[in-house]
């Protein structure tokens, strides 16, 4: 007893076993089935995009701490996974179409433009990924190819898909050879490596949902705003609920992207307001410019964030409004 | 028959830790050869020494005798002579008049007289003269939280023991559940009111029927979840009153009393015992054998190890209170207080220091926020300075339960930002 050195610290002296780097871990353990299901579908030019844009997102991060002076021991100390995620998230929003070496400049350009310069974990103001995939897709259109089609499905005997997404072909009001059922399978859809495959995304929601690192509802809110909104903005024709809830990256979106924890409201209203814009945007933005459009609307709300938390900040537990106090006395 | 049904409770989260002691029955922990009583063991101005060295003492003795209305008396917890009246610095680094008492182990004990009338008015002259304050861990006198200046309409009973590891509240429900009640009969005649509602957490279901046998307390079960037993969050689980922020219990005519409290007052008024003793927990994997134990006041920490069995293992952090609120204590030359709940001696493996790092913005700080803060805003406001707006955010309604920093995944020190920035937020309204 006498002889023991005492920590001296304030409460709470309980700390839940819960760390950002478990979070991360989780939420890569979500994007596995999308990965796998885009391998399957794609083959191996997906598995090398997706390797690549893994490794370049952590080498980057490494690199540009190494740089800033920081002992290599401790950063594999605090590395805390979100570069993997990042990494993922660019590789399974971008289709086998694109060179090999883009992904590389968009992970790049994710994790250290958007992250590491704006202060490393947290202090980004828009998600990286996202501006990776937009990096990507605005550098390499003179490149690329035409969206490709999976090895499965009805398009199989076909040459790739043409022109464009299904997506495009629904807002042009060209008819899909597509069934519902090949649009949440992913079957004969053309598309990026991560968002053919429905079921894998939602397993992968599921699964977050399950850990607590999501709350469901949210994704929910803005699946299901955009399904709707469209319908609106079609004329209320109920048909293109399913089409435009299930084609493009909105899933994906909704599921992985839509809910990084740093790029959304800090309140619960905050979040149910931020999920609905979002959802308007989304269905807005695809009718106006004829394509897919929710990395777009994603950013652009990211940037609407600090405005939100600006304005919608809890009541204290208890909390009466003025007006009511007065009525009272 | 009694039981009622408890409000949902959208508060707080669950915590870890187990209670290891909470079979364990209280034991009398014989008075150590020296006992140091300090003066300054509740909320308000510390009570004038009443004795000086080389006197000598009876158990039950008046030693402090309370300086005002907010104070409170203190006893001697045995009989002895005085070798010192001195100034001492606790285990919490604080300087505070201590009596120092050689025990002689006499077993001459001074009792009041007996009461004459259970009048509200005798009855609180009788809690005042015993010396109780809220032995829930606040300290406030009992006599002045029993005569407010409005109406009281219900008195809730803190049962609720929220804090992980802590079992001494749970053990006094069950084995002294006569008592307990007597005393919360005695409370609501002092304050006048018929309607008694008790919270007590369903982990604890021998306690919840031990008193649902009783036809006029309505015992609420609560969900286990922390902070249950915060007063503000118990009156609105038991009875469904909001407190205000800023505002007190009797403000909505609620009078929050905890369970160890109407022990106390059933023995000053039943049985004309001055406070001399308290009940605690001494628990922790780095103690030997957790026991819940009946402590004369002033007793060494150590001494209470020791009795326990010493320590086990690497002792990381010596805690006074519980693992959620408790204080880390600086030695185990720390001297038993009537406020006391527990002792809690944690190993490496239970408490966590890890340093911190960025703030994901995951808001869990903010959904578990008891008080529906935002920690995350108050503790941004406070490292930057910005002591007005955390006040602005409502950082003065922190009710300092740690929840933020528990669950925060950057392991931030969330809590004690703001428990920082309240202390700022005073100061600046102290100097205008």
């Amino acid at each position: 007893m006498d002889n023991t050195v005492l920590t001296y610290s304030p409460a709470p002296h309980l700390k839940a076993n819960i760390t950002t780097r478990k979070i991360m871990a989780d939420v890569c353990i979500a994007l596995l089935p999308a990965c796998v299901m885009g391998v399957v579908y794609f083959g191996l030019k997906a598995l090398l995009i997706l390797a690549l844009s893994l490794f370049s997102a952590v080498a980057s991060e490494f690199i540009f701490l190494l740089a800033a002076k920081k002992p290599f021991r401790e950063i594999v100390r605090e590395f805390d996974l979100t570069s993997c995620v990042t990494g993922l998230l660019v590789g399974l929003t971008i289709g086998t179409n694109y060179p090999w070496y883009a992904p590389i400049f968009g992970s790049v350009f994710a994790v250290v433009v958007v992250k590491m310069l704006f202060g490393g974990t947290g202090k980004n103001i828009v998600n990286p990924a996202i501006v990776g995939r937009i990096f990507i897709f605005m550098s390499f259109q003179s490149v690329v190819g035409e969206w490709l089609a999976p090895s499965i499905g009805p398009l199989s005997g076909q040459s790739p898909a043409t022109g464009a997404t299904i997506l495009t072909g629904i807002l042009n009001g060209t008819p899909s050879p597509l069934s519902n059922w090949d649009l949440l399978l992913g079957t004969g859809l053309a598309g990026c490596i991560g968002e053919t495959c429905k079921p894998a995304l939602i397993a992968g929601g599921i699964y977050l949902a399950a850990r607590k690192v999501i709350n469901i509802s949210y994704p929910v809110i803005y699946i299901a705003v955009t399904g709707l909104f469209s319908v609106c903005l079609s004329g209320f024709d109920f048909s293109v609920f399913l089409p435009s809830v299930l084609s493009g990256g909105l899933i994906l979106g909704a599921i992985f992207m839509a809910t990084d924890y740093t790029t959304t409201p800090d309140t619960a209203i905050g979040k149910i307001l931020y999920f609905t814009m979002l959802g308007l945007l989304t269905a807005g933005l695809r009718y106006a410019t004829k394509m897919e459009t929710v990395s777009f609307a994603i950013l652009l709300m990211n940037l609407l964030v600090p405005l939100i938390d600006r304005f919608i900040i809890n009541k204290p537990f208890g909390y009466k409004r003025k007006k009511k106090e007065a009525e009272n006395g | 028959m009694s039981i009622i049904k408890a409000k949902r409770f959208p508060f707080g989260s669950p915590v870890h830790g187990t209670k290891l002691s909470r079979f364990a029955e209280i034991n009398n922990v014989p008075a150590p050869e020296k006992v140091y009583i300090s003066l300054s063991q509740h909320i308000g101005a510390p009570a004038l020494p009443a004795v000086s060295p080389g006197g000598k003492v009876k158990k039950g003795q008046l030693i402090g005798r309370a300086a005002g209305t907010v104070s409170a008396n203190v006893y001697s917890s045995v009989c002895g002579t005085v070798s010192e009246v001195t100034e001492l610095v606790n285990g919490l680094g604080q300087k505070q008049t201590h009596v120092i008492i050689e025990n002689d182990g006499g077993t001459d004990e001074i009792r009041f007289e007996k009461i004459s009338d259970l009048s509200p008015q005798s009855v609180i002259e009788r809690i005042a003269l015993a010396g109780i304050v809220g032995l829930g861990g606040a300290g406030f006198p009992t006599a002045v939280k029993l005569s407010p200046k409005t109406q009281l309409e219900v008195l809730v009973i803190n049962g609720a023991e929220c804090e992980p590891y802590l079992t001494c509240d749970d053990r006094l429900m069950l084995e002294k559940t006569e008592e307990i009640y007597q005393g919360i009969k005695i409370m609501a005649g002092a304050i006048g009111v018929t309607r008694i509602v008790m919270g007590i957490e369903r982990n604890k279901p021998l306690a919840i029927e031990a008193f649902s046998k009783y036809e006029d307390i309505g015992v609420a079960p609560l969900k286990k979840q922390y902070p249950m037993g915060s007063e503000k969050h118990l009156i609105y689980s038991t009875t469904g009153k909001k407190v205000p922020p800023g505002k007190m219990p009797f403000d909505v005519g609620a009078c929050v009393q905890n369970v160890k409290t109407a022990l106390a007052v059933y023995e000053a008024v039943a049985l004309n015992k001055p406070l001399t003793e308290t009940v605690l927990t001494v628990s922790g994997r780095g103690v030997k054998t957790p026991k819940n134990l009946r402590v004369p006041l002033g007793t060494p920490y150590s001494y209470l190890i020791d009795y326990c069995g010493g320590t086990v293992g690497n002792t990381a952090k010596l805690i006074c209170g519980g693992p959620m609120m408790g204080k880390a204590l600086i030695s185990g030359e720390h001297y038993t207080r009537k406020t006391d709940s527990g002792i809690l001696v944690l190993t490496d493996g239970e408490t966590d220091s890890k340093a911190p790092s960025n703030c994901i913005n995951c808001a869990r700080c903010a959904d578990k926020c008891p008080m529906r803060l935002m920690p995350m805003k108050i503790e941004r406001c406070a490292l930057e300075n910005d002591f007005a707006g955390a006040e602005k955010l409502g950082a003065m309604n922190c009710i300092e339960c740690g929840l933020c920093a528990y669950n925060c995944p950057a392991k931030r020190a969330l809590v004690q930002s703001i428990v920082t920035a309240k202390q700022k937020i005073r100061e600046m309204k102290k100097n205008g």
